[in-house]
């Protein structure tokens, strides 16, 4: 399953859904909100973009890394800390393509997908910066 | 024609979001989303710098697809298009 979603998701779940036939390994990336001397954290989402690139990094982590399943959760909205903000769930035949998938997948998510987190601090609020990579062309 | 200009983060904080626009026919996409980012100062100085060019880190897209905002003063925008700005993204 690949979502956008505000909903927490049953981790256990996901990884007894992912096991079939050839599976050998999963791995599970849990991203979190970290206590960062924060209150909360807000994300936001251009959803109508982001879903199909998440799809299209999920059938490109599948091909490039030789996977059997991926599953990508990814929530928005309002989250306390320690809450789960990403799960990614990667079933593969060996742990080295699993693993692979998986950080194929995180790293392309942080590099494109329009998705923005905001600090909600004791001492004020903050967009968490992104990486600058797109905009015009240098010079330009 | 009407387009539909989608800022989102930090610049819709400033500017607001699904804002729709009458714009006029062959418009500019860079002029269009200055015209529109022009009615907040802070929001303006966000996107475009101190000569009217879109900031390094500004991200484009017309209806999904990104637009590299060195292009964006030749793009002409469409009846019904959507126009998304946002600052770099940071997911996951």
């Amino acid at each position: 399953m690949i979502a956008i979603q505000t909903e927490d998701v049953d981790i256990g779940k996901m990884i007894t859904a992912a096991k079939q036939r050839g599976t050998g390994a999963i791995v599970v990336f849990d991203g979190i909100v970290r206590d960062d001397d924060i209150r909360e954290m807000e994300l936001e989402a251009y959803e109508e973009v982001a879903l199909p690139e998440l799809e299209k990094i999920a059938s490109d982590a599948k091909k490039t890394c030789n996977l059997l399943s991926v599953d990508i959760i990814h929530r928005i909205g309002c989250l306390a800390v320690g809450e789960n903000i990403l799960v990614i769930v990667v079933g593969a035949g060996h742990r080295e393509q699993a693993y692979e998938g998986s950080r194929f997948i995180i790293e392309a998510i942080k590099a494109g997908v329009p998705i923005w987190k905001k600090e909600l601090r004791k001492d004020g609020d903050r967009w968490v910066p992104g990486e600058h990579k797109h905009g015009c062309r240098a010079g330009k | 024609m009407t387009v539909r200009i989608r800022f989102f983060a930090r610049f819709r904080e400033l500017l607001g979001t699904d804002i729709v626009v009458d714009a006029q026919k062959n418009k500019g996409l860079s002029d269009l989303v200055k015209d529109v980012a022009g009615k907040n100062k802070e929001g303006y100085d966000a996107i475009f710098d101190e000569k009217g060019i879109f900031r390094e880190y500004v991200i484009l897209m017309q209806n999904g697809k990104r637009v590299e905002t060195s292009d964006a003063p030749a793009i002409r925008v469409a009846d019904g298009d959507e126009i998304a700005v946002f600052p770099p993204v940071a997911g996951g």
